[in-house]
């Protein structure tokens, strides 16, 4: 892996946050604005290299060919020398012409490169409620599009202006040195031209959009009869479907051949335009020649340089409605640059060594942020260090609200959690998550090797007998041999797929290497087959040794063991002791939970009794 | 792996054109040979028109001009601006028909693909992945397109162009034009070689950049186990890896790019300067003008262009016709379970059904079944339970005709089922898949799909028997409401009620379902069941069972393991037998009480947090 220090290359965007868009472009630019400006003026460079090889054009016909005036004494040499004159402006209007480009490039990909560094960074430091509120695919969208828009902003829109713009004042410049007035009659049309280039250009973007919303339209069609085949053959709906793909064809057929005749309408059409403009000058200009006002070799750089006058402005309407778009980007992209960050190192105290574990709920509440419901209410429990404490209650009762709050993943509304006497609020977050292990229900692993995935986020370097010893004690290790390539074996779409009791291990292991003081335990066997269960259940009270654990229950089984045992229901504590205690109250709900066992037993009997 | 890199990876296959493949390309444009003749016709007119133009410019400066002749002048005017109207409309015909032409053989691949894809069987489907075939009808097609439009216009263009312009050179001066026509293979193999050169940086960029892509997902997703891990800083260092790749091939190809044009450009002033240098001599024998030289610089500048393009087609062809050679396989690919000849229609498949010493493998060759005999009489209900893997699946696979045995007879009412024609065995089936697959749309279309001439009324008939009427009306727009892509804005128990509704609109003589194994809340779990009821009346049935009300109501119930039948009989037949089927049945017993008490939390629903 190529050794990265971020601090050379990592720019906070959040600087260049401001509401003119222009002006926040121009922030971005810091460290970039240099180079661009040398890609411009290369260009200026270039282009006048271009000017100037007409010039010379002009020179030898006037000079030269009519007048017989040569440089170095004989017309050999003379031409010998216009024609080095002609490689020699070539050679400067081809190498600064390279080196505008690659200036443009050199800022567009460095500008982007940091852009995409930061909003991964930043992406992943916003909060956990910014995430749940906030689709995936919509925040991929723009950091893939929107960031792709604004490279090409930089690397084709602003500089295609620039050249265009160039262009036009140097030839102009040099048209109006040779004759005021062939240059002043030149330019007739171009106000007009650029005025109809952007409002083509407009309706053509618009019409290409519904293009492109036909061909998702054509393409979601052709993915849900794929994905569906067996549904199509089954009520033999074949034909049914080639007339309903037939009808998206057909219809992206239209609106392509819409945009062709649009396109193939104003190409030409400006090309009569502008092809009278040249004419008319043309015709003027050899008019002149003719009654001597200016010379052939003006006439000669005037057709020469009237083109680039005047074609490329065409273009110019183009390339602004195309950066049009990219300023929409721009805003997108901000959107998610001013969310504010999770401060992960803040806090009152910043404690040393690890924490012992000694956890106080003192009448905590708490409600999510959209503020409908309690998620938690008045919870109030005592555990002490090594203990653990079971969380039992059906789905949405707040068992997973509760023990969120533990790394700080979301603050309490109301009440007091003491971590070791101290207000948990006064502890970093970063702090507490390096005390704080999670082995989920349905864990998500990284497409990444078994080997990084149970290293990943241990924060040090570890070696193999250190991840083999792990594993083993997550009963993970003999499965993980059975795999192609052992612990290197990648996980995911291009390597095994894990079961989810397969990939729970994976997570014991990793949090094993953790060494975390205070465990969070999502303990289900829903997904395990009952072979392995005991496997799990010895590496699950491995790691519960000498840590304070937090277990989500979903079978009495798993509670029976801990020290102490909440009942929730709707975000409140509708029973709490031990197991005893708590089997002992007879019109409790665990008690009535803990019967179930037996009473599954006895009518499962009665079922065989009734068939024999 | 993700659809961009199926594509990127197979544009990286290059194949060189052979006649049968050729023959083919060209075939496909016959059904619409006016326009490629009129293309052809159109481009060729345009590029000697461009050629004319400048030639049209000697004429000004050497009989107008030179000669102080305004009528000449005149007189060439006139003709320029004929030439111009007439340009316009050649130009508007090529852009216009190569773009259409592109379009339309486009959709002529995609609908022949698609029309395809609908006759091929589910082994082809079982053995080419999904993002594939989308991959080879979206994108290669457009491949294919583009090389016979844009690529023919731009070869034939470029050939056309420096053709036209070496035989107005060689008219002025066929010394001077020799000399040209040396540099055009120099300047051709420069292009092609850069050409390669970037693409394959273009490539690198775009893999690299679906790599990014990736790792912001990933990242994406798996945010709340990045910062319960504190991975943050680790992540963003392997990001910039990616970053890193990225910036490297995006300029590379960028200042490539820029130095590509320069140096073709270098090459042409080079040979205008040797002109230069060369022409004093034939000044002097009055066998060039000033207006020759202009027009030679006009013509050099001309052939730059076309020789850029040449050198992209070029560089791309060879992927294209990849592209060509994976869109034939596709076509040319025979459907495996097809109609015999001799077929018949079936008048009604309700009857006996026999599975004759069936034997199955799938591609893989692995057996699936074998030795399988079951007698099923009309209106008989099946319950098929056993593992996963056991071949319960392959069952319905075989008794739905998408797979036919590999020996042994399936029989419908006695007769070989294949002796039947799909299409009639197939209109008779009603199908409930597993994980419910229904369409964009609205719920009365994806109802309707069962019977495509069914009134509103009889699809709200059909509802109301399979008991999803009653959550349709409460929906906003009730059966008119769309829902989304794939069904996703529906729950997976509503996906299910509305297939079963499909399924009873259809009004088949054979019903078949696939259970889900996934649970429902305990109300749609109900009316589901109902609705099954309702279905099996008066009908053959098949039902992979996974519920014990299931099980319990079959007359017959089969425990497949490893492809062949352990156990069969009715319920208090089998449990009274203890053996598979029973320990299969007290499982499933425990398992579903647990739920129904709420001890155990249902695998399906999430809390809507941390859970991931």
């Amino acid at each position: 892996m190529t050794a990265i220090t971020p601090s050379s290359k990592y720019f906070d965007f959040r600087n260049a946050l401001t509401k003119n868009r222009v002006a926040g472009i121009w922030r971005m630019m810091s460290d970039f604005r240099l180079p661009y400006l040398g890609a411009t003026a290369a260009l200026a460079i270039s282009a006048t290299a271009k000017t100037c090889t007409y010039l010379l054009l002009g020179y030898f016909a006037d000079k030269v060919l009519t007048q017989q005036i040569y440089i170095a004494g004989t017309l050999n040499k003379t031409l010998a020398l216009i024609g080095a004159g002609f490689v020699f402006s070539a050679a400067i209007e081809g190498s600064f012409s390279y080196l505008s480009g690659r200036l443009a490039a050199y800022t567009a990909e460095g500008i982007t490169r940091r852009l995409r560094d930061f909003l991964f960074d930043h992406i992943q430091r916003l909060s956990f409620s910014y995430h749940s509120q906030t689709p995936t695919g919509d925040l991929i969208e723009r950091v893939t599009s929107d960031v792709d828009a604004l490279r090409r902003f930089f690397s084709e829109q602003a500089i295609g202006m620039g050249r265009i713009i160039l262009l036009f004042v140097i030839n102009w410049a040099a048209i109006l040195f040779v004759n005021r007035t062939l240059g002043l009659i030149s330019v007739v049309v171009i106000p007009f031209i650029l005025l109809v280039s952007l409002w083509f250009f407009t309706k053509v973007n618009k019409r290409y959009e519904e293009y492109q919303a036909q061909e998702a339209i054509l393409s979601t069609t052709l993915q849900e009869n794929l994905t569906g085949v067996r549904v199509v053959k089954a009520f033999a709906r074949q034909e049914y479907e080639k007339g309903k793909f037939e009808k998206d064809n057909w219809a992206k057929y239209l609106k392509g051949r819409l945009l062709l005749i649009m396109q193939s309408l104003f190409w030409p059409l400006s090309d009569v335009v502008l092809g009278f403009q040249m004419l008319f000058g043309f015709v003027f200009a050899a008019m002149m020649a003719i009654r001597g006002e200016i010379t052939i070799g003006d006439y000669l750089v005037y057709v020469g340089l009237v083109g680039w006058l005047i074609f490329p402005i065409r273009n110019l309407g183009r390339t602004i409605v195309q950066a049009s778009t990219g300023m929409v980007s721009y805003g997108r992209l901000m959107e998610i640059v001013k969310q504010t960050r999770e401060p992960l190192t803040e806090g009152r105290v910043q404690p040393e060594g690890p924490v012992r574990g000694d956890i106080v709920f003192d009448d905590v509440s708490f409600m999510y942020e959209d503020g409908k419901i309690d998620a938690l209410k008045n919870i109030s429990f005592h555990i002490k260090p090594g203990q653990s404490i079971a969380l039992l209650g059906s789905t949405g009762s707040g068992k997973t609200s509760l023990v969120n709050l533990l790394p700080r993943f979301h603050d309490y509304t109301g009440g007091h959690i003491l971590l070791d006497g101290v207000e948990l609020k006064d502890y970093p977050r970063e702090y507490l998550r390096q005390q704080i292990g999670i082995v989920q229900q349905e864990p998500f692993l990284f497409s990444r090797s078994i080997r990084e995935n149970i290293m990943y986020g241990v924060g040090r370097s570890v070696s193999n007998e250190e991840i083999e010893r792990a594993a083993k004690a997550a009963a993970i290790h003999d499965v993980v041999l059975t795999f192609p390539d052992g612990y290197n074996t990648l996980v995911g779409e291009k390597g095994v797929t894990l079961s989810g009791g397969q990939k729970q291990r994976v997570t014991i292991a990793r949090t094993l290497l953790k060494n975390p003081r205070i465990l969070i335990l999502d303990d289900s066997m829903s997904s395990i087959d009952t072979e392995t269960e005991a496997e799990i259940r010895a590496a699950l009270s491995k790691l519960m040794e000498d840590r304070t654990t937090f277990i989500i229950a979903h079978r009495i089984q798993s509670v029976m063991d801990a020290d102490l045992i909440l009942v929730l229901d709707k975000g409140q504590v509708i029973q709490m002791g031990t197991h005893e205690e708590l089997v002992a109250h007879e019109a409790g709900i665990y008690r009535q939970i803990y019967d179930i066992q037996t009473r599954i037993d006895e009518e499962l009997e009665n079922e065989i009794s009734r068939v024999n | 792996m993700n659809d961009e890199l199926i594509e990127l990876e197979e544009e990286e296959y290059t194949s060189n054109l052979t006649t049968p493949v050729f023959k083919r390309i060209v075939g496909l444009m016959k059904p619409h040979m006016n326009w490629v003749i009129g293309f052809f016709i159109t481009i060729a007119l345009t590029s000697c028109g461009d050629a004319y133009f400048t030639y049209l410019n000697k004429g000004m400066v050497d009989s107008g001009i030179s000669l102080g002749n305004s009528a000449v002048v005149m007189h060439i005017a006139t003709i320029y601006g004929s030439l111009i109207l007439c340009q316009a409309v050649t130009v508007f015909c090529f852009v216009y028909l190569a773009g259409v032409l592109g379009e339309r053989i486009q959709y002529d691949l995609r609908k022949m693909m698609f029309n395809h894809l609908q006759e091929l069987s589910l082994s082809y489907y079982s053995q080419n992945a999904v993002g594939r075939l989308i991959a080879r009808v979206t994108s290669d097609s457009g491949r294919v397109a583009d090389l016979m439009t844009w690529g023919v216009v731009d070869t034939t263009w470029a050939f056309m162009n420096i053709t036209t312009s070496l035989i107005f050179m060689a008219i002025i001066n066929w010394k001077l034009a020799l000399i040209v026509s040396v540099i055009i293979p120099v300047m051709v193999v420069i292009a092609v070689q850069f050409r390669k050169r970037i693409l394959v940086e273009f490539r690198n960029s775009r893999r690299a950049n679906s790599k990014i892509t990736g790792a912001y997902n990933e990242n994406i997703q798996g945010v709340r186990v990045v910062k319960a891990l504190q991975r943050e800083d680790e992540n963003l260092k392997e990001f910039q890896v990616l970053t890193d790749t990225m910036y490297r091939a995006s300029y590379r190809a960028a200042w490539l790019s820029a130095l590509f044009l320069p140096t073709v450009q270098i090459i042409a002033a080079i040979a205008l300067g040797v002109i230069v240098w060369y022409s004093g001599d034939q000044i002097m024998v009055g066998a060039m003008t000033i207006g020759g030289i202009n027009a030679f610089v006009s013509y050099l500048t001309f052939m730059m262009w076309p020789v850029q393009d040449l050198a992209r087609v070029y560089a791309e062809m060879q992927h294209s016709i990849a592209s060509a050679e994976r869109i034939f396989k596709l076509i040319d690919t025979p459907p495996e379970v097809h109609d015999r000849p001799d077929a018949v229609p079936a008048k009604t498949i309700l009857g006996e059904i026999e599975f004759d010493h069936v034997e199955f493998y799938y591609e893989d060759r692995n057996p699936v079944l074998s030795d399988f005999t079951l007698k099923v009489n009309a209106g008989e209900t099946i319950a098929l339970v056993g593992p996963t893997g056991g071949g319960k699946s392959t069952i319905v696979n075989l008794l739905c005709r998408f797979y036919e045995p590999r020996s042994g007879v399936i029989r419908i009412n006695g007769r070989d089922y294949t002796e039947y024609t799909m299409e009639s065995i197939h209109s008779r089936i009603g199908i409930v898949l597993q994980t419910p697959h229904l369409f964009s749309g609205t719920v009365c279309e994806n109802i309707r799909y069962g019977r495509l001439d069914a009134s509103n009324a009889e699809v709200e008939s059909a509802a109301k028997i399979a008991g999803a009427h009653d959550f349709i009306v409460t929906l906003e727009k009730s059966y008119d409401q769309n829902v989304g892509e794939g069904g996703n804005l529906l729950s997976v128990g509503q996906k299910q009620l509305i297939s079963l509704a499909r399924a009873v609109l259809a009004k088949p003589e054979l019903f078949i379902m696939d259970e889900a194994t996934s649970s429902v809340d305990t109300l749609t779990e109900a009316l589901i069941q109902r609705g099954m009821e309702a279905l099996m009346k008066g009908r053959t049935s098949f039902v992979v069972a996974h519920r014990l009300s299931t099980i319990r109501r079959a007359n017959r119930i089969i425990v497949i393991e490893g492809g062949k039948i352990t156990e069969q009989g009715t319920h208090a037949e089998l449990l009274r037998a203890r053996g598979h089927y029973y320990r299969l049945y007290t499982q499933q017993f425990r398992h579903e009480l647990e739920v129904q008490y709420g001890v155990m939390d249902k695998e399906e629903e999430n809390e809507d947090v941390v859970a991931d």
